[in-house]
């Protein structure tokens, strides 16, 4: 944060370079889509790009690059809980005998 | 963390004067926030947290009497092995209101809602929640979507219980489902607004002086909770949202006749039940801790082992979810970790429980009621603790679950917990609230009919459960009735206790004697304000230069919070000059 | 800042000591409040992930019904609005209130595109059959290609996640609208520009919901 309350202000350049960026990205993440790659690869290199994508938007979109650490904490802190979420309900749903129980 | 670093820095590099005074609360202040605007309309749209808060306790209040007394109904049916008085059907419907109600209307709003409103920002020295609107919005909202709740429950005949499994809820008995799930769905959004709020406050509204060593136990409590209810509340709203889409549509994900899988249910509904449980008890010790140190003359024992375990069982409380599905058919490997997990809470539950023990040590105790409910608190809480270790415990579950034994288990921690934790509060803090004492003889009987009735009605069930009686039906085998009937007994004098209460606070309402500002010598933040507080908390700025356990010198002796005239600016820059500085300033 | 804060101007309201504190109270709040989206959206992703894991055979062949083209069109789109509205709240900044209610109403323009095309996409899979739930009753020539007994369960999490993310850009426009209003009366300047602000907060956290549910939709081969 900057001293006072003069908040940080992006310049046009950086925002229209940002959005190029994530323009790029996706046409990116279509091509490489329309490859076909093997198996865990094409998931892969989608979230990888995705990710990409999702940390320019917050980090000069949203302003967190510039913010406080905390705003950013909070960000992090959600998507860990969602992936404790999603791999603790796995180890169940991967380790059954039965996909579903009563069928 | 970062906030305060940096302001302490623009305060480093704008030195400001200080004017500091004498802080000493009127004995009897002339204009409070109840005179100050007067009229049912202006308590309605008032955005005041002090009268929010008294607006959520009684609401809250309004509909424990409404569950309790469906409880009375309950347990009176099960006075003979057969029918007593009511249906079947409609025994169903009964404990499946009493249950949503008493969870989703009464626990999880009862304490942050209720008295965590009132006192939060008093002990934060600010003059309001962060969002007073939004405050107020979330109160609408609550009860709206209790009222909601409530009669599409009952219109319905609804008798799932309060977990709507599938496709129980979603298909064979699913009339009206949209309409609670509706209501459930609206009242999560009052919870989640209100965790938001606190947590902001928390963060931005802090008195010059209050770092985050000095933020008394009860506002690490709150901390913890709300931070429970923002992040597994939304959970519960899209797994009621997927429900409701399940019976209007049958887009077959949580149904198995439409290859959809109904203990993937279970898991989202309890990634939000299990940390809800938290986001009841923790505001609870919360409380305890403030009470325990007032009435022992002590500090707190252990400050920051009080402080992280709240934020530990926080975490760990969002681990250990699937301690409800043992019998579910979920995978072995999910079942054993998540067996492991749930003996891990009883360590951070257990360093509370220590460290209060510790604060008693030594400690100069008065016998005042809120200290008694602590007591009662910490005996029967163990006992629910105890017991959920049990059940935690694979083996021991596959035989008692769905008996009386979880119904005994859940009792003692919500009702012998967090209820208990709540009306220790609420004596507590009445003098400040009210102005006015209670007769406290009467309220110590009260405790004692609450305390003998708890343990006359649940210990049986812990008895009956673990030789084979289930839950949730109409229905015994002969063999039980002794149990039964001890329990039902037990639950009248529980209520006898609660008319007693009710009878001594509104008396107390109307001819109470007068408080005074700090009746128990306390040093908290909040004593430090006229009873009832001004409109705007105190009457200046608070200046805070002590922790809030600060019992080392005598009373008379005590240098309360000191204070600068209320002003703009100037405090917020001091509020970051530290104690020490502040401190100086005085003596100088 | 003393300077300034001790006069106290009018958009701060009284339990705040100044502008700033205010500001960045409702930023935090507004922070927080993502972290609800998150969580709640999360839980749509979970069921995705955890049906896709038990079947990923099925969302190769369902993921075939989608058109990627409008897919990525719909991602540009909203990328495009996010530039929008940054550079909305960068006029309101920089004291331009002409700069802002334009760019406003770019935003404004592009979520409705979006919604634009998200309906005929709609509208073409209920043509053919492929509706949610109940309704489903896909027609012979899709039922031959996608022979897959849980084809439905899908487009249940389909509809779920794009509907539910479509309700968030409807809220989106109308606090757009909102804004829009305000700026017209010239409610927002350099000083105070706190709900453009967190609504641009808001609507970024509807692009980025989408930027991850673009590839795990539509472009799975
Ligand atoms: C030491 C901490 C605790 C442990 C280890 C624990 C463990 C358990 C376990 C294993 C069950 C499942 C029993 C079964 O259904 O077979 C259970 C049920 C339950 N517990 Fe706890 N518990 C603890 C504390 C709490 C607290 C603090 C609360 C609430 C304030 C609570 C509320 C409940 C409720 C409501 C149920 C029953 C849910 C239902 O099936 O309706 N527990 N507990
Ligand atoms: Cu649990």
């Amino acid at each position: 944060m900057s001293e006072h309350h003069e908040h940080h202000i992006a310049s046009a350049k950086q925002l229209w370079g940002i959005g190029i960026a994530l323009l790029i990205l996706t046409v990116l993440t279509v091509t490489v889509a329309g490859l076909g790659l093997p198996s865990p690869f094409d998931i892969l290199t989608a979230m990888a790009i995705a990710l990409t994508k999702a940390f320019l938007v917050a980090a000069f979109f949203m302003g967190l690059y510039w913010d406080t650490k905390f705003n950013s904490m909070l960000l992090i802190g959600a998507l860990a809980f969602f992936i404790l979420m999603v791999s603790i309900t796995l180890l169940d749903t991967l380790y059954r005998d039965d996909i579903v129980p009563s069928f | 963390m970062a906030n305060v670093s940096t302001s302490a820095n623009s305060a480093a590099s704008t030195p400001m004067k200080l004017k500091v005074k004498q802080f000493q609360p009127a004995q009897t202040p002339t204009n409070t926030y109840l005179t100050d605007e007067k009229g049912v309309w202006a308590w309605l749209t008032t955005v005041d947290h002090k009268k929010i808060g008294l607006m959520y306790l009684g609401s809250v209040a309004f509909f424990f009497a409404l569950a309790g007394f469906l409880a009375i109904a309950l347990r009176t049916e099960l006075w003979t092995p057969a029918k007593t008085f009511i249906e079947a059907d409609t025994y169903n419907q009964l404990f499946t209101l009493h249950g949503a109600m008493m969870v989703f209307f009464v626990l999880v709003p009862s304490i942050p809602a209720a008295l965590g409103n009132f006192i939060l920002p008093m002990q934060l020295g600010a003059k309001d929640v962060a969002f007073p609107r939004l405050n107020l919005a979330s109160f609408y909202i609550y009860v709206f979507g209790a009222i909601f709740t409530f009669l599409s429950l009952a219109n319905n005949g609804f008798d799932t219980g309060w977990t709507f499994y599938t496709p129980y809820s979603s298909d064979t008995n699913s009339a009206g489902i949209i309409w609670v799930t509706l209501g459930v769905f609206i009242l999560g959004f009052s919870s989640i607004l209100t965790g938001t709020n606190f947590i902001t406050t928390i963060h931005k509204l802090r008195a010059p002086g209050i770092s985050w060593d000095r933020l008394p136990l009860n506002v690490w409590a709150l901390y913890a909770t709300s931070i429970i209810q923002v992040l597994a509340t939304p959970v519960l709203a899209i797994t009621i949202l997927l429900l409701a889409m399940e019976n209007i549509l049958d887009i077959g994900i949580f149904d198995p006749a439409l290859g959809g899988d109904p203990v993937l249910y279970q898991h989202f509904f309890w990634f939000y039940s299990h940390p809800a449980v938290y986001i009841m008890i923790v505001p609870g010790f919360g409380i305890i801790s403030e009470v325990i140190t007032t009435f022992s003359k002590k500090t707190i024992f252990g400050y920051w082992a009080i402080a992280l375990s709240s934020l530990a069982i926080a975490f760990i409380g969002f681990l250990v979810w699937g301690h409800h599905m043992f019998t579910s058919g979920q995978s072995a490997v999910a079942t054993t970790i998540f067996s492991f997990l749930t003996f891990l809470v009883g360590i951070p539950t257990g360093i509370k429980i220590f460290n209060w023990v510790a604060t008693l040590y030594r400690g100069s105790i008065s016998m005042k009621t809120p200290m008694l409910y602590v007591f009662i608190f910490i005996f029967l809480f163990s006992i629910g603790g105890f017991t959920g270790i049990m059940l935690g415990a694979l083996s021991v579950d596959i035989h008692l679950h769905d008996t009386y034994y979880v119904v005994a288990h859940f009792h003692y921690v919500m009702m012998g917990g967090t209820l208990i934790a709540l009306l220790a509060g609420l004596h507590y803090w009445w003098p400040k609230m009210t102005g006015k004492m209670y007769n406290e003889p009467l309220a110590k009987i009260a405790a004692g009919f609450i305390f003998i009735g708890f343990n006359v009605t649940f210990l049986p069930q812990f008895i009956m459960g673990a030789q084979g009686m289930p839950r949730r039906y109409y229905n015994y085998i002969d063999q039980f009735t002794p149990f039964h009937q001890t329990s039902t007994i037990g639950s009248y004098i529980l209520a006898l206790g609660f008319l007693i209460i009710l009878y001594y606070l509104a008396h107390s309402l109307f001819k109470g004697k007068k408080a005074g500002p700090n009746p128990w010598n306390s040093r908290g933040l909040e004593w430090q304000s006229t009873s009832p507080p001004d409109f705007h908390n105190f009457s200046h700025t608070p200046v805070v230069i002590h922790g809030p356990y600060d019992y080392h010198q005598p009373i008379e002796e005590f240098q309360l919070g000191l204070a600068v005239e209320h002003g703009h600016g100037e405090k917020y820059l001091a509020a970051d000059a530290t104690g020490s500085e502040a401190a100086e300033t005085t003596s100088a | 800042m003393a300077n300034h804060s001790a006069t106290h101007p009018k958009h701060v309201h009284h339990h705040f000591v100044d502008s700033n504190q205010q500001f960045e109270s409702a930023k935090l709040g507004m922070w927080v409040f993502l972290v609800n989206e998150i969580l709640f959206f999360g839980g749509l992703f979970c069921a995705y992930i955890i049906f896709r894991a038990w079947y990923p055979e099925l969302f190769t062949q369902a993921a075939l019904e989608l058109n990627t083209f409008w897919g990525a069109v719909n991602t540009v789109v909203l990328i495009g609005s996010s530039l929008t509205v940054a550079m909305a709240i960068r006029s309101a900044q920089n004291n331009q209130k002409r700069g802002l209610e334009i760019n406003l109403l770019i935003t404004i323009l592009l979520a409705c595109v979006f919604l634009v095309i998200k309906y005929f996409e709609y509208e073409h899979k209920l043509h053919l059959g492929i509706a949610p739930g109940s309704f489903w009753n896909p027609t012979p020539e899709i039922a031959a290609v996608l022979d897959h007994p849980k084809a439905n369960i899908f487009f249940g999490i389909y509809y779920m996640m794009t509907g539910v993310h479509g309700l968030h850009v409807i809220v989106g426009i109308g606090l757009m609208i909102w804004l829009y209003i305000r700026a017209r009366k010239g409610h927002f300047n350099s000083e105070y520009y706190t709900p453009v602000e967190i609504t641009g907060l808001y609507w970024h956290l509807v692009d980025l919901i989408w930027i991850f549910l673009f590839p795990l939709l539509y472009l799975i081969e």
